[in-house]
């Protein structure tokens, strides 16, 4: 009997849904500007002050606030669905959308394109700002290309990271909580474990990033041996594998 | 058309929902009568695929709602908990619907004035009354324009001007064929508002039948009886001695029970006593519910609870 008689929404309704009520909120807007303007910050603040080890790259100098957006953007990821259930909207999310895998591949879809877009340009930003302003010939250039679309690709799927956290955890606090242990804790708990550490340490998203950026950090006594680009697959690995996780809570939870 | 068949919900060792069939049909405003905690909103809940039943079913046009191709084109929904981000504007909440099942933008304008919303449209959430959340939340339930309308205590919130409002609405939409199932524990709204009754108490069914059949099935069967000063007492010696119960009624005239209307009016011929007022006496959907859930208000003795179920 409605009167209304438009094909049947799909995929593409539900990402428009996420996007609309991402866009519509100034707090999400918000965190999302600081992902981007931050890493920038960092790259002015650090040629500003050269406050650069002697081995370090150029690359790795201008985004060394990057870590700090990293973080933000996995936060950014837990609150999408933690401020629903906060705020009870996670109610009306799923009378619109039943399908819950749809919800969230949805939003992770947004989040890593967003995440994706958003990071490469502050990153290709904070580089050209760090290479502009740092005094030239005196450290090692870093090679930006490909690293720079795998720092992007790492901002998605640290993202993606914190909303299958936001899912399983449910809780803002708690979520957000434990977004910033996993991306903090393994560096700085690490050398408790010996020999282990590399292992521990490695493993992280904030390990990935260093490696990926270059810079003097990342050595191999502190982050293990295994490449920026394996790395960044792992992380991806074990997303993935908390996504799968968080579709099938989603799927048997009560709303 | 929404059908529960043997729905049950259980949470550890407690029933919240307890094999309830029911059919909620067109056409029809039927009310969802039942103390707090008698499972009202969870079996609204399982209707909507939020919860999962622990056993048996509910269907909406005959499917599973999370089978429905465009939910909101089909079902209306609103539940008692506010579902509102209350940094998001009233619009961009109600936008954000519309796009998700694919509902023309017009639809969102259309019903922000219905709902008498549009001059608070570009306000934040957070800033809206309680009777105007409610209204937001009502618009919400109608932007698709569906067939079915789920409503959880829809008045909650509202001043006498917006449930009267609420209550032509939802006539009206049953008038064009919708089905417009409602909850509430005002029985007194109810009254005015439901075609149809479906009562639960503990979870369990208690009733399910027309609202004039049911008044007139669990009504006590008094009727008030008025005659000229000069002749009450006449009347009263009467009617004792045909066996009535009569009382004093408290607006003047006799209560009489134990005698139908019917043979009170030959009695009064047979004496020529002149009767000015002969009128059965029904009990109010309120004294009847209350009697039928007194054995299944669940936290008895809370002086809440018994405030919730006297409005």
């Amino acid at each position: 009997m409605s009167t209304l008689t438009a094909p049947p929404p799909g995929f593409r309704e539900a990402l428009a849904f996420e996007w609309t009520k991402f866009a519509s909120l100034r707090s999400t807007r918000w965190t999302t500007a600081a992902v981007g303007l931050v890493t920038m910050a960092g790259a002015v603040f650090v040629g500003l002050s050269g406050s650069l080890q002697a081995d370090d790259t150029v690359l790795g100098g201008s985004l060394t606030l990057s870590v700090v957006s990293l973080m933000i953007s996995g936060v950014v990821g837990a609150l999408t669905i933690c401020g629903e259930y906060a705020s009870g909207t996670v109610t009306s999310t799923f009378a619109a959308v039943p399908r819950r895998g749809r919800v969230l591949a949805t939003k992770a879809v947004l989040l890593a394109g967003l995440l994706f877009g958003l990071s490469l340009a502050s990153c290709t930003v904070a580089y050209l700002l760090g290479s502009a302003i740092l005094e030239d010939g005196r450290y090692a250039r870093g090679e930006p290309m490909p690293a720079v679309l795998g720092i992007a690709g790492l901002f998605a799927v640290v993202g993606v990271l914190g909303l299958a956290i936001g899912v399983l955890v449910r809780h803002s606090a708690g979520a957000v909580t434990t977004v910033i242990a996993v991306m903090l804790l393994p560096s700085l708990f690490g050398p408790l474990f010996g020999g282990a550490q590399r292992w521990i340490a490695g493993a992280t998203p904030t390990a990935a990033l260093e490696k990926l950026t270059q810079t003097s950090d990342a050595s191999p006594d502190a982050v293990g041996s295994l490449g920026a680009w394996p790395s960044l697959a792992l992380v991806a690995a074990y997303t993935v594998v908390l996504l799968a996780l968080a579709v099938r809570r989603l799927r048997r939870r009560d709303a | 058309m929404i059908e529960a068949r043997e729905l049950t919900k259980r949470y550890g060792d407690k029933t919240a929902v307890d094999r309830l069939t029911f059919t909620v049909r067109p056409g029809l405003v039927t009310g969802f009568l039942g103390p707090n905690g008698a499972g009202k909103s969870t079996t609204m809940r399982m209707i909507l695929g939020l919860d999962a039943p622990s056993s048996g079913t509910v269907t909406v046009n005959k499917r599973r709602y999370d089978r429905l191709a465009a939910p909101l084109r089909e079902v209306g929904s609103l539940l008692d908990a506010k579902s509102v981000h209350g940094g998001r504007s009233v619009r961009q909440h109600l936008l954000g619907l519309a796009r998700s099942n694919a509902i023309p933008r017009s639809q969102v304008d259309a019903v922000l004035d219905r709902v008498g919303l549009s001059e608070v449209a570009n306000q934040r959430a957070k800033g809206l009354s309680l009777g105007m959340g409610q209204r937001l939340g009502i618009a919400a339930a109608l932007l698709g324009d569906p067939e079915v309308l789920i409503l959880d205590e829809p008045v909650n919130g509202l001043d006498t001007e917006g449930i009267r409002w609420i209550r032509a609405l939802l006539k009206s939409l049953a008038v064009q064929g919708r089905t417009v199932f409602l909850s509430s524990h005002l029985m007194s709204e109810m009254e005015l508002t439901a075609d149809r009754l479906i009562v639960i108490g503990r979870g369990r069914l208690l009733a399910d039948t027309d609202m004039r059949e049911f008044i007139e099935t669990h009504s006590q069967g008094t009727t008030l009886v008025r005659t000229a000063d000069s002749e009450a007492e006449r009347m009263r010696q009467l009617l004792e001695r045909a066996g009535g119960t009569v009382r004093l009624d408290a607006r003047g005239g006799w209560r009489v029970a134990g005698i139908p209307p019917a043979t009170i009016g030959e009695l009064a011929r047979e004496h020529h006593v002149a009767v000015h007022e002969l009128t059965p006496l029904f009990s109010s959907l309120e004294e009847i519910y209350t009697t039928m859930t007194r054995t299944s208000v669940e936290y008895r003795g809370s002086t809440q609870d018994t405030k919730e179920l006297i409005p």
